[in-house]
């Protein structure tokens, strides 16, 4: 049993890749595209597809630097609007561009993880929503580093009492990420996935289309709370990214 | 009866290169089996510092790796290598994490020693000293030869392995707590046993003695 024990362990160490970036944020294949901005935000592209999570459930390609160059401006525009203290507070430092991200074989825009301070973006996520899924990404990060502000159970009954999330984002089939002319309490038929989805949706919209949605607000009074909630929290970490 | 064959010029040119060839493989082979043959060996006696009290002297395979230390830079860091350098923990340390030309680490106090070393446990030993707060900063540049304190992915977590870097690695800048710079011996480092592909080292180089320069 020892010897086998020794073999998988040895199998493991020697599947490991080496280098500086891996041993920093564990995630392989790596370089540099752009290391000093304003914000100290750090951008990192995937020079090969690599492999992460538990039972390596987390898939990203390597991403041509062709189609990467073009989209950066875009990519850059929208995380220059978060400040250094405010990224330091979230926990938000790396930012890996790779494409075709899938977790546990579904495909998604970008996954965060505040262990390591690093938000993957797959940037062949679709055009007409890419913009906002950064912000909706970065919301993840902004709740997970601070669940006393955004407290799913408080959110949640912000709801008339019959509506009943999913158990989880992706065991649910409520996934377009078109705005509904008619809200009743949600943006999108994804925000009636989970709670955080929820937030996050709303977050998106106010960072992207701040004017649509405080008009929504006006006829829609669930909206209304829910809006102000994101604003009220967020105010809390800082004041003026809303 | 038998009669002697002379051999002809081109056979007497193939027997000089067989054996020719045969002394080149069988000296090459001892000769490059001896990785530290080419290394400068630094000798102490012939170094002066400016600043002996902050000067570590690491002994490895292949001779002496003279570091100088930051304390003005990170007071409680260099305080804390000091310590463990005079207790003599670091002294027959592995370096169990190398990255071929990039960097090479050890201090792993618990797991990482030649008489106790546990490769499924190696990496989170502790020193017994506790932890301590990272001591970054932004004007350090991991440059070649930089010593800095190794941590888990959460700050705050140095306890006592360090890392060496081989090559310049702007990405660490503001991320490890500097401890100091590789002032002689750096070449030496570099013939660290690697993991090949791997960050983990089977069967590792050692530390063999650390010691402040002043206590030699």
């Amino acid at each position: 049993m020892k010897i086998l024990f020794l073999f998988i362990l040895i199998f493991h160490i020697l599947h490991v890749n080496a280098d500086e970036i891996y041993n920093l944020i564990k995630i392989p294949n790596l370089e540099i595209y752009k290391l000093n901005n304003d914000n100290n935000i750090r951008y990192l592209s995937a020079k090969g597809n690599f492999k992460i999570g538990v039972n390596k459930n987390i898939t990203c390609d390597k991403v041509d630097v062709n189609k990467l160059n073009t989209k950066f401006p875009l990519i850059e525009k929208n995380l220059n609007r978060y400040n250094s203290n405010f990224l330091n507070n979230i926990k938000l430092k790396y930012i890996v561009f790779c494409e075709n991200l899938f977790i546990s074989e579904i495909n998604t825009g970008g996954i965060a993880d505040n262990k390591n301070r690093t938000l993957i973006l797959d940037i062949n996520f679709n055009k007409k929503y890419f913009e906002r899924m950064i912000h909706h990404e970065i919301f993840h990060m902004i709740q997970n580093s601070h669940t006393e502000y955004f407290d799913e159970e408080k959110f949640s009954a912000l709801n008339i009492s019959s509506f009943n999330y999913a158990e989880c984002s992706t065991c649910s089939d409520r996934l377009n990420l078109d705005l509904y002319k008619k809200t009743d309490g949600f943006l999108t038929e994804y925000s009636k996935s989970i709670p955080s989805e929820d937030m996050a949706e709303i977050f998106s919209f106010l960072m992207t289309d701040k004017e649509t949605i405080e008009d929504k607000i006006n006829s829609d009074k669930i909206l209304n709370y829910k809006v102000n909630f994101i604003k009220s929290n967020l105010a809390k970490i800082d004041k003026n990214i809303l | 009866m038998i009669k002697s064959i002379k051999a002809s010029k081109s056979e007497k040119i193939l027997f000089i290169f067989l054996i020719c060839l045969s002394i080149f493989a069988f000296t090459s082979f001892f000769l490059l089996k001896n990785k530290c043959l080419f290394v400068e060996k630094n000798n102490l006696n012939k170094l002066n510092f400016n600043d002996p009290n902050n000067i570590a002297v690491m002994n490895v395979e292949c001779g002496n790796v003279i570091i100088e230390l930051y304390p003005d830079i990170s007071p409680k860091a260099v305080e804390r290598f000091k310590i463990l350098i005079e207790q003599k923990m670091y002294d027959d340390s592995a370096f169990y994490k190398v990255s071929e030309n990039t960097f090479v680490q050890a201090g792993d106090i618990e797991y990482g020693n030649i008489n106790n070393l546990d490769y499924s446990k190696i990496g989170s030993g502790k020193s017994g000293l506790g932890l301590l707060k990272s001591e970054l900063s932004n004007d350090f540049k991991f440059t070649e030869g930089s010593v800095g304190f190794a941590r888990a992915t959460e700050f705050d977590t140095e306890d006592s392995e360090f890392f060496i870097t081989l090559k310049e690695i702007p990405i660490y800048q503001g991320e490890y707590t500097p401890i100091g710079k590789v002032v002689y011996g750096l070449d030496i480092l570099t013939k660290i046993k690697t993991g090949n592909k791997a960050i983990y080292v089977l069967r590792p180089d050692y530390i063999k003695s650390f010691r402040m320069f002043n206590s030699n």
